[in-house]
C-alpha cells in the first residue's frame, strides 16, 4: 500500500532534480574559498555562498571549501545556520577566500533545532514549536537526571518527581507535553531521542554529556516519530568534541539534601490508649506528656526499661532520616581537527539517600567520535552506565509517622543490641507488628545494579551537493540483575516473626533501531526544497526471570537452595516490532515562507495482522513576515516575527505484546504437584483493534523585539484522541474485570507563551530574564461504558469534567456547615462531591541570571495553580494520634465549630450543645471524610538558585596549565508557599505516575544545598 | 548521472519497503502463556473447584465470622473489618478497600462459564455438569448478598456489557433448574474426570448427592416467604425422584496443599499461621464473641476446647464492634483458635494441618438441613434421627475420629431436640455451632431467615438494634453498569433485604 505512495514522491523529487540540470552558468572569474568556525577553525560543510543580486549560489563540501564564478565588485554572502552572515567583496585579483563564520544564537531568525530525526533545522522553517534548552541552563541546577533539569524551563512541559518506593536515591520522573492525551496513564510519556535514536530511557544520561535539549513539544513536531511522537518529543544531541586544541574539564559538586513538608505533628501527647499511657501501646492516644520517667516496652531479661515520657525534639520523625548526600565527579576530554572531532567523558555519582541506608552510584563513560573521509562521513557514540541501587522498600516511613510521638528514632538506631529496648525482639510493642522503622530498613533490602550500554553509529554520505544517504543504527542494551532480601527474624512472639526470604531478579532488554534516510535539498532561485525520505526498523526484546524463596532457614544465607518450601519464580519473554516509512517535504519561498507536508506509514507487530497498517500524514507553515514585509523592522521595535501553523492526525498504538488473544495462566497456588489449573486472563481480548487517531492543530508567532533584547514565543494548541486503546471496565457480571477497546475520546486546550529578555546588557554585567506560561484543558468528552472510568483511586475521568478529576466523600452538609450526628460524630456525604482537577492548569516558569565580571546569580522560580492533590496520610496519622489537628481540642470532648446537628426526627439544626469526644474513633471517622485531607496544589517554588564565580582571566594568566576554573553554590527546591489548605505535602512530589496523590508509601520531599568546582585544563 | 543517482535511491527505499514482509512482524504469539485452543477440560476444572473453596474459607468465612455471631476483635483488631462491624454499606462496596463478593463471585462462575461452554462442545457431560452445579452454588451466593443479579446475560462478556439483573427469585429458580439439568448430565456422561475433580474425583453418587443437598439448603432459604409451598414440594419430589440422596460426606476440595506459600489450606494461611508456621496478623485479632463461649458452656460442649486456646484456666471471648480498648479485650487475655501448634502438634477442632482439607458444604450441615426439612413436614425422616447425626457428624469431624460418643452431649435437655421447646431453633443453633470455622456465612443467612441464633448485634451498629439484610451493589457495578444496579430498590445494608429474608 505505503510503497505505491512513496513512487509519485520520488518521481516528483526526481523532476525536480532534472530541471535544475537547466540552470545556465556564466563566464567569470572562478573564485574558490573556504569556509571555517572562527573559534575552532574547522570547516564547515552545507554554508550557503550566494552573490549578491544574482540568485546564484552554491554551498561548502565537506572540506568547507567552494568555488564559484563571479565578477570583481560583487558581493558575497556567506550563511550558515546558527552563524552570522558574512558578507565579502570580490575584490582585484584575489581569487581565494577563506572566510570565518562566528556564531550568532541570540539571533531568533537564526535559531536553530534539532528536529525530527535528528536532524538540525532552521527554526524559521518549523510549523511547529520546538524550544532548546542548552547545556549551560541545564546544569546549572546540577542536577543527577536530566529530565529534572527541564522542570519549568519550558513552556508546555510540566515535570513532576515521582517516589517510585525505592526512595529518593532514584526518583521516578514523569513528563507530561501539553497535557493528557491517553486514559491508559502510563501511555502518555514523550519518545525521548538521543543524537538521532529513540531510547526508551534517559535518566542514566549524564545531564554534563548533553549539548542541548530541543523539546518538540507535540505531535506536530514529531510527526516523522509517527506513534511515538504523539505526546511529543524530548531531543538530546549530546557533545561531539570540538575541533581544536584538545581541552580536559573536571567538575565536583557536592549536596547535601533534607525532607521537609512533612504533614505536621503533635508533640503534646504520647503512647497510650483512651487518655491513658500504656507502655506497649502502638498508638499516640495517651494521656499528656509530662517529662516524667516512665516504664517503656516490655521487661528486657527481668529489667523494665524506663524513658522520659516527652517529645524527644520538636518533630520526632526527622530523627528517622538522613541527610542525603549527593557527590558527582565529571571529568571530560574533546579535541578535534579539520576533519574528525571527538568527546570523551567519565561520570561518578554517589547518593546516600535520606533513610538511612539507602544509596545509589552511577558510574558512566561516553565516546562521541565523527570523522569525515571526503563524502562519507562518520560518526560513533558509546555510552555506557553502571547504575547500583540499594534501597529498602517503602515500610519503614510508613511506620514512622504512625508510631507514637514519643519514639526516639535517633536512639533506635541501636537496634542490633539484644539488651535494647529498640532490638526488634523487645522494641515496645509484642503484638501489633509494628516495628523498629531503623531496623525494617536495614533488615530489608531491594538492590539492583543496571548496566546500560547504548551504541549510535551513523554513516552519511554525500551522493552530489543535493542529495545526502544517511544510515543510522542504535543499539541499546539493559541487563538489570536485582535482589530483594528479608532477613529472617524468629521470635517467641508470634507477631515480631519475620519469615527469610531472597528474591533475584534479572531483567534484559535490548533494542535495534535503524532509519535509513535520503535527505535531498536544492534551490531554485527563491524557491528552496527539502525533502527526506526514510524507512525505520524497530525490534524490541525484552526478557525477565526471577527465582525467589519465602522461607530461608539463616539468617544470613540468602540463598534459595536453604529454604523449604517449594522454589517460587518464573519468566516472561516479549518481542516488539515495528517497521515505517515516512516522508517530509519542505518548499520554501524567499527563505520567509515555508510549507512542509510530512507523512509516515506504520505497521506493527502488536495488532492483528490485517489491521496492522496505518498512515499518519501532516502539514504545516511558517510565514517569517518581517523577512517577507521588511518595512515592519524599520522602526527599530519589532525586528523579527514569524507566524506558524499545523495540522497531523496521528495514529497511535499503545498495545502491549499478546493483548489480542485470551491468555490463560496458572491460578494462585498452582500447581500442587502434578495437579495444575489454568485460569483466564480478567481482560477481554480484542482480535479486532486499531490504531487510535489523534488529531492536532497547532497555530503560534515567534516575535523579536528591540534588536532580539526581547522574545517571545506563543503557541495555542489543541489535540483529539478518540478511538482510545484502552482496557474500560466493564461490569464483572460479563466475566470480566475490563475489555480492550477502541473507545473514549479526550480534548485538549494548551497555550503556552515564552518571553526570553536581556535586560541589561553592558560590557561586565547582564541580566537575562525568562518566563513561560502554560495553560493546559484536559477534557474527556466520551468514555465507553457510563460517563466515569476510574483512572486511581478517588482519580476519575468523568464526561465534561476537566480531566482528572478528584471526587471523593464529603461531610454531609446543610448550607454549607457540617452536620454531626446526635453523638457529635461526622456523616459521610450520600454523593460523592467533585473538588476538581488534579493536573494543575495554569503552569509558570521564571528564570533569571545576572552576570557580573565573573559572577553569576541565577534562580528559577515557578508557579502552579488550580489543581487539587489528596493525602492518605493524613487519616492514617488521625488514627494513630500523631497529627496536630488531634490536639487541637486538647483532646477533650468540643463542640464542632460551625457544625449542624441531625436530631431523631430527621431534622437538622444548629448545633450549640452536642459535644464530639474527640477520641481515636471520633477522629478515625473524621478522617474517612475524604475531602478533609483534600488540599489545593496550588504553590509558588524557589526551584534553583546558583552563584558561580569565575576566576579571572588575569589570575590563569602566567601558566598554561588550567584554561579556566569556577566555583559554584547551588541549591533546589528551597523554598515554598503552598496554598493555606495544604498541610499534606509537596504538591510537585505524586506517587506512582498518579496526578496529585500524595501516598503513604512517598516519603517526603526534600531540599538540597551544595557547591561545585569546576576547572577546565 | 543523477537519473542513476535516483535509481540507485529508489531500489534502495523499494528493497527495504520488501524487507517489510510480514514475517518480520510475525511475534506476536505468546512464548508465555497457553490461549485457549491448547487447554483440555481437566486443566480448567482444578483451577475453577480450589477458586470455589478458597472464597468459601476465606472470604465468606470472615464475613460470616462477624455477622454470623462467631467472631469479634481484640484490642489489636479493633481497627480492623471496621467495614463489617460498623455495617458500613459504602465501606464494603469500594472497590480499593471493600469486600468483592460481587468480583471474586463473578469471576470465579466465569471459569465455570468457559468449562460449561467447552464441555458443551466437546460433548464432555460430566464436566457440562459439574460447570453448572457449581455456577448454580455460586448464584445462590450471589442472590444471598445481592438480590437482584445478572443471570442470562451475565459471562458474556462485551456480548452484554451491562447485563440485565433479573429478580433474585428467578435466579434462584434457574440456579435450581441448573442443577437438575447438571445431575443429569452427570448421570449420562460417559467421560469421567479423575483426579482434576479435587472435589469429588469423578465420583458421580457424590456429585449427584451434592447438588441434591444444595437444592435443599436453596429451598429451606425460602421457608420464610409465602406462596412457595407448592414450588418446594414440586422442587422436593424431583429430588426423591432422583433418588441418589444426600451427602454422606463432606464436601471438601484438596488441590494438594503444600506448606509453600500461598499453597497452604487457605482458611489455615489466612487465619492461623503462615508456611514458616508463623502467626499471621489475623491469628492474633480474632477472637470469639462472649456470646459464642457462653452457649458452649450453656451445652458443656466440648468443642469449645477442642476449638479454642484457654487463657489462665477459662475462656475468654470479645464483643462483637467493640471499638474501645480494654484489657480484658487483649489478645493475650482473649482465646484464640487452637491449632495444631497449641494442641501438642496433632490436628485440633477447626485448625487441623495446613493440608487439611476445605470444606465447600459438610456432612454436618446436610443433615441438619434435612432436620429442618423434616422439622417442616418436606420430608418424612426423623428428624430428632438427623438433628442427632448433624450433631455427631460435627463432633466426628471437628475431633478427628469415626464415631465420636455424643450420648451424654445429646442427652442434656439444653440439646436434645425432644426436650426443645422450638425445635428447628434448636436445629439451626446446634447447625450454627457446627458450622463454626467451616462454613460461617451460613449463620448470617440462617439469622436473617429465622432470627436464631439470637446472637447480638455490632455494638457500634449506626442503628441501635439493626442487623444486616445484605450487601449494596459494588462500586465497579455503579461505575460500568449503572442503571441496572440504581434500580433495585433499597439496597441498604440495614434497610434493604434480599427476597428469602423475610423475618
Amino acid at each position: 500500500m505505503y510503497r505505491r505512495k512513496l513512487l509519485p514522491i520520488l518521481i516528483f523529487v526526481s523532476l525536480l532534480c532534472l530541471g535544475s540540470g537547466a540552470m545556465a552558468q556564466q563566464q567569470r572569474r572562478q573564485i574558490t574559498g573556504k569556509v571555517v568556525y572562527q573559534d575552532s577553525g574547522a570547516p564547515i560543510s552545507g554554508a550557503s555562498i550566494a552573490v549578491k543580486g544574482t540568485g546564484q549560489r552554491t554551498t561548502t563540501g565537506q572540506d568547507g571549501t567552494f568555488s564559484l564564478r563571479a565578477d570583481e565588485g560583487q558581493t558575497l554572502v556567506v550563511n550558515y545556520i546558527g552563524y552570522a552572515s558574512h558578507e565579502a567583496v570580490i575584490i582585484g585579483e584575489n581569487r581565494v577566500l577563506d572566510i570565518a563564520l562566528s556564531p550568532q544564537i541570540t539571533d531568533l531568525s537564526e535559531v536553530v533545532v534539532t528536529g525530527a530525526l535528528g536532524i538540525k533545522r532552521s527554526a524559521r522553517e518549523l510549523g511547529t514549536s520546538a524550544q532548546s534548552v542548552g547545556n549551560e541552563e541545564l546544569n546549572l541546577g546540577k542536577v543527577v537526571n536530566p529530565l529534572l533539569a527541564l522542570s519549568s524551563k519550558v513552556a508546555g512541559l510540566r515535570v513532576n518527581a515521582t517516589d517510585l518506593t525505592t526512595g529518593k536515591t532514584d526518583p521516578g520522573i514523569q513528563i507530561r507535553l501539553r497535557g493528557t492525551r491517553s486514559l491508559n496513564r502510563n501511555q502518555n510519556d514523550p519518545i525521548y531521542v538521543v543524537d538521532g535514536v529513540p531510547l526508551p530511557d534517559i535518566t542514566r544520561i549524564n545531564p554534563n554529556d548533553i549539548e542541548d535539549i530541543t523539546v518538540l513539544k507535540g505531535s506536530n513536531a514529531a510527526a516523522l516519530y509517527g506513534s511515538e511522537g504523539v505526546n511529543g518529543a524530548i531531543m538530546i544531541t549530546t557533545k561531539s568534541g570540538k575541533s581544536g586544541s584538545g581541552e580536559v574539564s573536571f567538575s565536583n559538586n557536592t549536596t547535601f539534601a533534607n525532607v521537609f513538608l512533612l504533614p505536621p505533628q503533635q508533640t503534646l501527647f504520647g503512647q497510650g490508649q483512651n487518655g491513658l499511657y500504656s507502655p506497649t501501646a502502638n498508638e499516640s492516644w495517651g494521656d499528656r506528656f509530662d517529662g516524667e520517667v516512665r516504664d517503656f516496652g516490655l521487661p528486657i531479661n527481668g529489667v523494665q526499661p524506663t524513658k522520659l515520657y516527652a517529645a524527644p525534639s520538636e518533630d520526632n520523625r526527622l530523627g528517622f532520616f538522613d541527610t542525603g548526600i549527593t557527590v558527582q565527579n565529571d571529568l571530560s576530554f574533546s579535541g578535534g581537527d579539520a576533519n574528525g572531532a571527538y568527546f570523551l567523558s567519565l561520570q561518578d555519582v554517589r547518593i546516600n539517600g535520606v533513610i538511612p541506608g539507602d544509596k545509589s552510584s552511577r558510574t558512566g563513560a561516553r565516546f562521541n567520535g565523527s570523522r569525515r573521509f571526503g563524502k562519507l562521513s562518520t560518526s560513533f557514540n558509546m555510552n555506557y552506565v553502571f547504575f547500583k541501587n540499594n534501597t529498602t522498600s517503602d515500610g519503614p516511613w510508613a511506620s514512622v509517622y504512625a508510631q507514637p510521638a514519643n519514639i526516639d528514632y535517633q536512639a533506635a538506631r541501636d537496634w542490633e543490641d539484644p539488651t535494647s529496648p529498640n532490638h526488634p525482639l523487645n522494641w515496645y510493642t509484642p503484638v501489633s507488628g509494628a516495628r523498629n522503622p531503623i531496623f525494617m530498613a536495614d533488615n530489608n533490602r531491594n538492590t539492583f545494579d543496571q548496566h546500560t550500554f547504548n551504541t549510535r553509529l551513523e554513516l552519511s554520505y554525500e551522493l552530489t551537493d543535493w542529495l545526502d544517504v544517511i544510515n543510522r543504527t542504535g543499539l541499546y542494551l539493559q541487563s538489570e540483575p536485582g535482589r530483594v532480601t528479608n532477613r529472617q527474624l524468629v521470635s517467641t512472639v508470634a507477631s515480631r516473626n519475620i519469615n527469610g526470604t531472597v528474591n533475584d531478579t534479572h531483567r534484559d532488554f535490548n533494542r535495534f533501531n535503524n532509519d535509513f534516510i535520503l535527505s535531498f535539498h536544492k534551490d531554485f532561485g527563491d524557491f528552496s526544497t527539502k525533502l527526506l525520505v526514510g524507512q525505520n526498523m524497530r525490534m524490541d526484546n525484552t526478557k525477565s526471570i526471577n527465582v525467589q524463596a519465602n522461607n530461608l532457614l539463616f539468617d544470613d544465607i540468602f540463598n534459595q537452595d536453604s529454604r523449604t518450601g517449594e522454589l517460587g519464580g518464573g519468566s516472561t519473554i516479549t518481542k516488539y516490532r515495528s517497521i515505517a516509512t515516512y516522508g517530509e517535504f519542505t518548499a520554501g519561498y524567499k527563505n520567509y515562507l515555508f510549507l512542509t507536508f510530512t507523512g509516515r506509514n506504520d505497521k506493527v507487530s502488536v495488532l492483528h495482522r490485517d489491521r496492522n497498517n496505518y498512515f499518519s500524514p501532516g502539514v504545516s507553515a511558517s510565514f517569517v513576515f518581517t523577512d517577507a514585509i521588511p518595512s515592519l523592522q524599520s522602526n527599530g521595535f519589532l525586528n523579527y516575527g514569524r507566524l506558524y501553523s499545523s495540522f497531523n492526525r496521528t495514529g497511535n498504538v499503545t498495545l502491549n505484546p499478546y493483548a489480542l488473544n485470551l491468555n490463560y495462566s496458572q491460578a494462585t497456588g498452582f500447581p500442587y504437584g502434578s495437579l495444575v489449573g489454568y485460569i483466564p486472563s480478567s481482560t477481554e481480548p480484542n482480535a479486532l483493534i486499531n490504531p487510535e487517531f489523534v488529531r492536532s492543530f497547532e497555530v503560534g508567532t515567534q516575535l523579536g523585539f528591540f534588536h532580539n533584547r526581547l522574545n517571545a514565543d506563543i503557541a495555542y494548541a489543541y489535540s483529539d484522541s478518540d478511538g482510545q486503546i484502552f482496557n474500560a471496565q466493564t461490569s464483572r457480571a460479563t466475566g470480566f474485570s475490563s475489555t480492550t477497546v477502541n473507545a473514549g475520546q479526550m480534548i485538549n486546550s494548551t497555550i503556552e507563551v515564552a518571553l526570553n529578555g536581556t535586560l541589561i546588557k553592558k560590557q561586565n554585567f547582564s541580566w537575562d530574564l525568562g518566563l513561560n506560561f502554560t495553560y493546559t484543558k484536559t477534557r474527556a468528552l466520551s468514555l465507553y461504558t457510563g460517563n466515569e472510568f476510574t483512572i486511581f483511586r478517588q482519580q476519575y475521568a468523568i464526561v465534561g469534567e476537566q480531566y482528572p478529576t478528584l471526587r471523593m466523600t464529603d461531610f454531609l452538609r446543610q448550607d454549607g456547615k457540617i452536620v454531626l450526628d446526635q453523638n457529635g460524630n461526622v456523616i459521610p456525604s450520600e454523593e460523592e462531591v467533585i473538588l476538581g482537577t488534579m493536573v494543575p492548569p495554569y503552569l509558570f516558569g521564571l528564570n533569571s541570571n545576572f552576570k557580573y565580571k565573573g559572577i553569576t546569580f541565577g534562580f528559577q522560580v515557578d508557579t502552579r495553580l488550580g489543581a487539587w492533590m489528596y493525602s492518605e496520610v493524613i487519616p492514617r496519622m488521625y488514627t494513630a494520634g500523631t497529627h496536630i489537628e488531634t490536639v487541637q481540642y486538647d483532646r477533650q470532648p468540643f463542640i464542632m465549630p460551625n457544625s449542624m446537628v441531625r436530631l431523631a426526627d430527621g431534622s437538622i439544626v444548629e448545633n450549640t450543645n452536642v459535644y464530639s469526644q474527640g477520641d481515636r474513633a471520633w477522629w478515625d471517622a473524621y478522617g474517612n471524610i475524604q475531602t478533609v485531607t483534600a488540599a489545593k496544589g496550588d504553590y509558588l517554588k524557589l526551584r534553583e538558585l546558583y552563584v558561580g564565580y569565575a576566576l579571572p582571566s588575569k589570575l590563569l594568566a602566567g601558566q598554561k596549565l588550567i584554561k579556566k576554573a569556577s566555583i559554584g553554590f547551588v541549591g533546589n527546591n528551597l523554598f515554598i508557599i503552598r496554598h493555606s489548605s495544604n498541610r499534606i505535602g509537596d504538591p510537585e512530589a505524586l506517587y506512582n505516575q498518579t496526578d496529585g496523590y500524595s501516598s503513604f508509601r512517598q516519603i517526603p520531599t526534600s531540599r538540597s544545598m551544595g557547591f561545585n568546582v569546576n576547572v577546565t585544563f | 548521472m543523477k537519473l542513476k543517482y535516483i535509481k540507485i535511491g529508489l531500489l534502495t527505499v523499494l528493497s527495504f519497503a520488501f524487507l517489510a514482509c510480514n514475517d518480520f512482524l510475525d511475534v506476536n504469539d505468546n512464548p508465555n502463556a497457553p490461549t485457549d485452543e491448547n487447554l483440555g477440560l481437566n486443566v480448567k476444572l482444578p483451577a475453577a473447584l480450589n477458586s470455589s473453596a478458597s472464597y468459601e474459607a476465606t472470604q465468606l468465612n470472615q464475613i460470616g465470622g462477624l455477622w454470623g455471631g462467631y467472631w469479634g476483635t481484640s484490642n489489636e483488631g479493633v481497627g480492623s473489618f471496621s467495614s463489617l462491624k460498623n455495617y458500613n454499606g459504602p465501606a464494603i462496596r469500594d472497590t480499593r478497600d471493600g469486600i468483592p463478593v460481587w468480583e471474586s463471585t463473578f469471576t470465579t462462575l466465569f471459569y465455570y462459564k468457559q468449562i460449561l461452554d467447552q464441555a458443551t462442545a466437546e460433548s464432555s457431560l460430566f464436566y457440562a455438569g459439574i460447570a453448572k452445579i457449581m455456577m448454580a452454588y455460586h448464584f445462590f451466593i450471589l442472590v444471598d448478598f445481592y438480590n437482584n443479579v445478572p443471570f442470562e446475560e451475565a459471562l458474556r462478556g462485551s456480548v452484554y456489557l451491562q447485563p440485565a439483573y433479573e429478580p433474585g427469585q428467578e435466579v434462584y429458580t434457574k440456579s435450581m433448574d441448573f442443577i437438575t439439568e447438571g445431575i443429569a448430565d452427570i448421570k449420562a456422561a460417559s467421560i469421567v474426570p479423575g483426579n482434576d475433580d479435587i472435589l469429588f474425583g469423578g465420583d458421580r453418587d457424590s456429585w449427584v448427592r451434592f447438588g441434591n443437598t444444595l437444592k435443599l439448603r436453596a429451598l429451606l432459604r425460602q421457608s420464610e416467604v409465602s406462596g412457595r409451598e407448592g414450588y418446594i414440594n414440586q422442587e422436593i419430589a424431583k429430588i426423591n425422584q432422583e433418588g441418589s440422596g444426600f451427602l454422606s460426606d463432606n464436601a471438601a476440595v484438596n488441590p494438594g496443599y503444600l506448606n509453600t506459600s500461598g499453597k497452604l489450606n487457605p482458611f489455615y494461611e489466612s487465619f492461623y499461621r503462615n508456611n514458616a508456621g508463623v502467626a499471621v496478623n489475623n491469628y492474633a485479632i480474632i477472637r470469639p464473641t462472649q456470646y459464642l463461649i457462653e452457649k458452649y458452656k450453656e451445652y458443656n460442649d466440648p468443642r469449645l476446647a477442642q476449638n479454642y486456646v484457654a487463657v489462665s484456666g477459662d475462656y475468654k471471648g470479645v464483643v462483637f464492634g467493640e471499638n474501645t480498648v480494654a484489657d480484658e479485650y487483649a489478645a493475650l487475655n482473649t482465646s484464640a483458635f487452637k491449632g495444631p501448634v497449641e494442641n501438642g502438634n496433632s490436628p485440633a477442632g477447626i485448625l487441623k494441618a495446613f493440608n487439611q482439607s476445605t470444606v465447600i458444604m459438610s456432612l454436618s450441615e446436610a443433615y441438619f438441613l434435612q432436620a429442618e426439612a423434616a422439622e417442616r413436614g418436606w420430608i418424612s425422616t426423623n428428624s430428632t434421627t438427623l438433628y442427632n447425626s448433624g450433631i455427631q457428624a460435627s463432633f466426628n469431624y471437628l475431633f478427628n475420629v469415626n464415631n465420636y460418643d455424643i450420648s451424654s452431649y445429646v442427652a442434656q435437655a439444653a440439646v436434645s431436640l425432644d426436650a426443645a421447646t422450638n425445635r428447628i431453633e434448636r436445629i439451626i443453633t446446634q447447625k450454627w455451632l457446627a458450622l463454626n470455622g467451616i462454613n460461617n456465612i451460613e449463620a448470617w443467612h440462617d439469622q436473617r431467615r429465622l432470627g436464631y441464633p439470637d446472637f447480638p448485634n455490632s455494638v457500634t451498629s449506626p442503628t441501635p438494634g439493626a442487623y444486616p439484610r445484605r450487601f449494596m451493589y459494588p462500586e465497579t457495578e455503579l461505575n460500568t453498569n449503572n442503571a441496572n444496579a440504581t434500580s433495585q430498590g433499597d439496597v441498604g445494608v440495614l434497610t434493604g433485604s434480599v427476597w428469602w429474608d423475610n423475618d
